[in-house]
This record gives structure tokens, C-alpha cells and sequence, in this order.
């Protein structure tokens, strides 16, 4: 069998754990498994296993997958969906959906029971892993993220070495505060706004998808002393507009290669 | 303003429940009251850590239902949240006059509080005279050692090691914690340390044990060493807490605390017997 490029599709808010009505983004995620009925599996850790989290994934999931759920706050209870061996599970899947909530606490957690490991497994094997907000962050080399304060850069898995930003158009402040960061030395990389998707084939940027018109991507990084900002060409995944281009661009390139078609430029200090 | 100057190693307070409080006795105060009983302050701020549940609504709502109306400042800290509140961790853990930290599972517990650093603002908390308290896994997590089955079958899992020895938990009411933990303590994978029944708390001044209480008839704890390969197993029997609610919060903790060791002196005279 065919071994299968690591993929993952780093949400900047949306899916089903913020869009009741829409699964454009879920849908497209999904485009990507080969089985006809594929085995997703969700972790809902970053939100503390919030029960109302788990339900919204099964109905959203459980229709058209082999939908699962592993808890690491309810294992000692019996109520932590999957009771075996949670490497050999995870392995198994076709797609690891990460929920939203804190990062910060969702990696303390992983670490504890060992699934930064299993996941980076995941990854290299082909199981496509996604998620928003925090689902979205942890993939990165650093991300940042707000908790109890000023944002700060936090260190993610580092499957993809750049930095992530997500919900860049919900706060205000989060543009200037991602600048800053980058300025003091985090690592360039992409901000997403809500209901964008961030789609990596190995550490390659290969896709921007939207469930919204108006969302935007970012590619954020540090020229010379300055940080710059790239608007980077969002595929909106809904109904197409009158005058829809034909078929959209090549697939972006990495953040060395060429400067992906820059609608705008914003420089920060 | 988060940082507060040392007291005295006799002057610090850790209340190890192995189960009871608001989260696991709805219609039983006392070891709550008892709690609040131990700050002198006469409103004592209290800041409930719900983090080895996943900080679950159930327990977030359970305590606010019993520190609301009574003598003190309650809030609670979810490290799931995003954005409750823009002041820093530390500021809020070392402005507080008790710290309660609830059960669930205590791997997770700690690995969060490392994630956030808030094990380092524990410790500096109970140094700077903040009583601390908790169950179940918010009693095992002060010690060297616990018993957890935070991934199923019970293990033992290092604390951060405030108090010398290993604690285990629900010593009746999950059966299944205390051979694992006899068994580690025989084979000196486990300091010798303390088995508490659901409502038995224990009180440590400094690192020192100095009072075994309990919410309710029947509990007891049991202090158990490894001696020469041999276990050997003391039963200590608490004393039972009675409900004195109001005047303690009127009177202050000496007096209210002094007359509670007074009823039980005279009931232990009168050879009161055990359920």
C-alpha cells in the first residue's frame, strides 16, 4: 500500500464546533479520506472533555463515520470512549479532529499520556489530523496564544515549523499582538481568520479553503527588521460567484519560495 | 502585589480530604465549614481549582453552591476557558486565603499545573501561609506519592511532594486503590503514608500530621509503613466534625476550633461508640 503524505488542516475558528449550520469546512476535511465510511476520532481535550463538545461531534460525524472519542479526564470513570490501547486506536483512524479550548493545557495533558508522540506518529503515517483554534495551533513550532493575560508565544508540536495565529479577525488586538511576537523573535508563519482553513501536505502550505466569502489567510514573517504581511488566496468553498475565475492558482508555495500572489502588504514595527 | 513574604513552616496549612466536600456530599458541610475554619481571616478568599476534572460545570456549579452564601470571597480558576479574566494566574493563586482543589484525575491535575506553572505558585502560595486543600486527587498531589487511575487501572504517580509520604484515596469507597497502593508501599516503591476513607481529612501544620477529622460516622484512616518487608497498618480514628456554621465565622477560627476539640474531648470521655 501506498504510503500517504501527512496532511494537515489547521483551522482559524469554525467547523463544527462553531458553525451549527454549516460543514463546508468539515466536508472538505472529509474530501481528503479515501475510506467510504472513515474512521474519525476526536479529541476534545483542550476543552476538558466538555461533554456538550462530544455530543456536537457525534451528530455531526456519526452519520457518514466511524466516529470515536477519547477523553483523558474520564478514563478513570468508564466514560472515556475508547478504553483500549489509545496508540493502537489513533493509528487506526483515517482522520484525528482536535477540538478547541487551551492549548496550553491541552499539550500538558497530551504529554502526560503520551499523545504527542502517538500523534506525530499519526502524522507521518498519513492520518490527517485537524482542528480549530487550539486544533489548529498545536501542529505548529509555536503558536500564540491568549490565556490569563497578554498573548504569549507557546510552543506546539512542531510538525509544521512556522508560527500559527487563529480567530486573526475575531480580537482586534490580535493582529498587532501576533506582529509583536514575530518582531521579538517568534518564527514567521500564518494567520487564519474564523472559518478558514490552513491545508498542509507534509510542511507545505498547499491550500486555503473558506466556509466564509470574506475570510482571509495571512503569511506573517520578519524581513530584515520588519515584519510583513501577506493576504494569501482564500478558495471560498460555497456557492461560486458570478465570476468565478477558472480553476484557482497552483498550490502556494512553501513560506521560501516565491511570495504567494500578494493582494496586500502590511508592514508592522 | 502577588508577592507575600514567607511564614514560619508551622504556620502552613494542607487539608487532604480522601473524599467528601461539596463535590461528593451535597447535604454535608463540614469538612467544607472545617476548611473555611482553618484561615484566620475573618472573610477568607477562597479559589477553587477544578482542573482534574477538566474543570466539568458539575463541580464549578457544586462549589459555588456551597461557599456562595456563607463567610468568604469564592472564585474558581478553569484552565480550559478561554479568557474568564485578563489577571494574571499568579496574582489570583497568591492573593488567596485557602486554595481548594478538587478530584478527577490527578495525572492530568498535574500535568496542567506544569503546563501553566501554577505548581511553582502553589508552592510559593503555601510558603507564603495560604491554607491548602483539596480531595482525592486535590489531597494525593501534595504528597510524594498517590494512587491514581487516571488511565484506568490504579498506579502510583509521584505529587509534587509538599508533605513527605504517599496518600491514597476512597479507601472504601473505590476498594480497588488500596492494594496497589499496600503493594507499593510493602515493595518500597511508596514511602509509607496514609489510606483515607471517603470523608476523612487529614491536617498537616508544617509537614507535620496534626489532626484526622472526618465528615461522618464510620470513616477512619490508616497509617501504614513498610517495616523490615512487613506492612504494618495503624487505623487512626478521627475526630467527627459537628456542625457549628455561623458562630466560627463570628467568632474566629481559636475559639470556634477550640471549642470543637472541647465536645470532642467530652464525647471521646463518654466512650462514644462507632457506627
Amino acid at each position: 500500500m501506498p504510503s500517504r503524505a501527512p496532511q494537515i488542516v489547521a483551522l482559524g475558528g469554525g467547523g463544527f464546533s462553531t458553525e451549527r449550520d454549516g460543514t463546508l469546512l468539515d466536508d472538505y476535511v472529509l474530501s481528503l479520506l479515501d475510506a467510504p465510511r472513515p474512521r474519525v476520532c476526536f479529541l476534545p481535550t483542550a476543552s476538558g472533555d466538555a461533554d456538550h463538545y462530544v455530543v456536537r461531534f457525534y451528530r455531526r460525524f456519526s452519520p457518514a463515520c466511524e466516529a470515536s472519542h477519547v477523553s483523558l479526564f474520564r478514563r478513570d470513570q468508564g466514560t472515556g470512549g475508547v478504553e483500549d490501547d489509545l496508540a493502537t486506536h489513533l493509528l487506526a483512524q483515517d482522520l484525528i479532529y482536535v477540538g478547541g479550548g487551551n492549548v496550553l493545557s491541552m499539550l500538558g495533558a497530551w504529554r502526560a499520556h503520551g499523545l504527542d508522540a502517538i500523534l506525530r506518529k499519526a502524522w507521518r503515517r498519513g492520518i490527517v489530523l485537524c482542528g480549530p483554534s487550539a486544533g489548529s495551533l498545536c501542529w505548529f513550532e509555536q503558536a500564540l496564544s491568549a490565556f490569563h493575560g497578554a498573548p504569549r508565544p507557546v510552543r506546539g508540536l512542531g510538525l509544521l515549523p512556522y508560527s500559527n495565529c487563529v480567530h486573526y479577525d475575531a480580537e482586534p488586538a490580535r493582529r498587532a499582538e501576533y506582529h509583536r511576537a514575530v518582531a521579538d523573535g517568534m518564527c514567521g508563519g500564518f494567520a487564519a481568520d474564523d472559518g478558514v482553513a490552513l491545508h498542509f501536505r507534509a510542511t507545505r502550505l498547499e491550500q486555503i479553503v473558506s466556509s466564509s466569502p470574506d475570510a482571509s489567510a495571512y503569511e506573517v514573517r520578519l524581513r530584515g527588521r520588519r515584519v510583513v504581511e501577506h493576504r494569501l488566496d482564500v478558495r471560498y468553498l460555497g456557492a461560486p460567484a458570478q465570476h468565478a475565475p477558472e480553476p484557482r492558482e497552483p498550490p502556494l508555495g512553501a513560506m521560501s519560495g516565491a511570495p504567494p500572489s500578494v493582494a496586500r502588504e502590511a508592514v508592522a514595527a | 502585589m502577588s508577592a507575600r513574604a514567607p511564614v514560619a513552616i508551622d504556620e502552613r496549612l494542607i487539608f487532604a480530604m480522601g473524599g467528601g466536600g461539596f463535590t461528593m456530599e451535597p447535604n454535608n458541610p463540614l469538612l467544607d465549614d472545617f476548611v473555611l475554619s482553618l484561615t484566620g481571616a475573618l472573610e477568607p478568599r477562597i479559589l477553587f481549582l477544578p482542573t482534574a476534572s477538566g474543570d466539568t460545570s458539575a463541580q464549578i456549579n457544586a462549589f459555588k453552591a456551597r461557599f456562595a452564601h456563607r463567610h468568604c470571597i469564592a472564585e474558581h480558576v478553569s484552565l480550559f476557558r478561554l479568557r474568564e479574566t485578563d489577571r494574571p494566574l499568579e496574582e489570583i493563586v497568591l492573593e488567596q486565603d485557602i486554595i481548594y482543589v478538587g478530584g478527577g484525575s490527578m495525572r492530568n491535575l498535574l500535568a496542567l499545573w506544569q503546563a501553566h506553572g501554577i505548581d511553582t505558585m502553589l508552592l510559593d502560595a503555601w510558603k507564603a501561609g495560604v491554607v491548602l486543600a483539596g480531595l482525592s486527587a486535590g489531597a494525593m498531589c501534595w504528597f510524594e506519592a498517590g494512587i491514581t487511575r487516571s488511565s484506568g487501572p490504579p498506579e502510583a504517580l509521584a505529587g509534587l511532594g509538599l508533605l513527605a509520604g504517599s496518600l491514597t484515596v476512597h479507601a472504601d469507597g473505590e476498594p480497588e486503590r488500596l492494594p496497589a497502593w499496600l503493594a507499593g508501599v510493602r515493595d518500597n516503591e511508596l514511602p509509607g503514608g496514609w489510606a483515607l476513607d471517603d470523608g476523612v481529612g487529614l491536617l498537616f501544620r508544617g509537614k507535620r500530621m496534626e489532626r484526622v477529622v472526618s465528615s461522618r460516622p464510620g470513616g477512619a484512616a490508616q497509617r501504614v509503613d513498610a517495616i523490615a518487608g512487613e506492612l504494618v497498618r495503624n487505623r487512626i480514628e478521627p475526630e467527627l466534625l459537628l456542625g457549628d456554621g455561623p458562630s466560627r465565622a463570628l467568632g474566629g477560627r481559636d475559639e470556634a476550633v477550640e471549642e470543637l476539640r472541647r465536645v470532642h474531648r467530652m464525647r471521646r470521655g463518654l466512650g462514644r461508640g462507632r457506627g
